[in-house]
């Protein structure tokens, strides 16, 4: 369970609406990227080892390039960059990328500082 | 950073912006259009709390989309550029922004950029002025406040200019209740 969603756990309704937010996000990609995705953005931060990408084609190791710039170099992303990364998910596979990417680099930082213990859960 | 779209519109005859764009992707956006209304209908915790927190994510992930809108309830309950102005470096010594909105902003800070900010003293003092459930809720706003500033402009949804803009607050639609 995210950082978030254990924080919500007294507001049923705003953890139910973050929870769909979060499913609907992931829904959207294949469920081995999105591991890999978390993981490699995880990793960025200490969180977890770095996935193993031998066994990865080049177009998902492109995508997890693209994710571990997310948390520290997000402006730092060129044209080039991204268009690689459309041109392995497409348009839509790239818009839910980018959110899922930007998310679980928050939902880290949020385990970070504690959010959970803070809100009580 | 780009200011020309990484991707195009999926709405016919609007140019790309954040919300052309998530249309591509149809179930999120309903989803969380939904979430992002409820969050800021919600009155636990005040808006112009929220909006001091949104302010400085802004400023600090460089989304100069984020940095010029204004939600209308925030601006209702007092929070006016001349205090939008001190959420800057140094807004610890600022005499316009009240004890809770600084132990707020640096509970930014530590989220958004380095978790050690959120020292004992300071974690103390977010304590001390927000309830548990007010900090649940703080805690869900800054979390989608980075993921979606960073995701715009990655996504090279930035405005090249942009003035100063004062837009509802988002709201649950009466339909999706």
């Amino acid at each position: 369970m995210s950082a978030v969603c254990a924080a919500l756990a007294a507001d049923p309704v705003l953890a139910s609406h973050y929870a769909d937010f979060r499913g609907k996000t992931e829904a959207a990609l294949d469920p081995a990227l999105v591991a890999l995705v978390r993981q490699a953005v995880a990793a960025v931060h200490g969180m977890e080892p770095a996935p193993e990408e031998s066994d990865l084609d080049e177009g998902t190791r492109t995508v997890l390039a693209y994710a571990r710039r997310m948390p520290f170099e997000h402006t730092a992303i060129t044209d080039a960059e991204a268009a690689a990364v459309v041109a392995d998910l497409g348009e839509a596979g790239f818009v839910a990328f980018s959110v899922l990417a930007a998310l679980a680099d928050a939902e880290c930082r949020a385990e970070q500082v504690g959010l959970a213990e803070l809100a009580g859960g | 950073m780009s200011t020309i779209p990484r991707v195009s519109s999926a709405v016919s005859g609007e140019p790309p912006h954040f919300g052309s764009v998530l249309a591509h992707q149809p179930a999120i956006a309903e989803s969380f259009f939904a979430l992002y209304g409820r969050f800021w209908g919600s009155d636990v915790l005040a808006a112009r709390i929220k909006e001091v927190a949104r302010m400085r994510n802004a400023r600090v992930t460089e989304c100069g989309f984020c940095r010029n809108v204004r939600f209308d309830k925030a601006l209702g309950q007092g929070l006016g550029e001349e205090v939008v102005d001190d959420i800057t470096d140094g807004y610890e010594t600022s005499a316009k922004l009240t004890d809770t909105e600084k132990a707020v902003l640096k509970f930014t800070d530590a989220l958004i950029h380095d978790p050690e900010l959120l020292n004992g003293d300071a974690r103390a003092a977010l304590q001390r002025h927000l309830t548990p459930a007010q900090i649940a809720e703080l805690g869900l706003g800054v979390t989608l406040f980075l993921a979606l500033a960073k995701a715009l402009i990655t996504m090279g949804l930035e405005p090249e200019a942009m003035d100063r803009t004062v837009l509802p607050t988002p709201a649950v639609l009466e339909a999706a209740e």
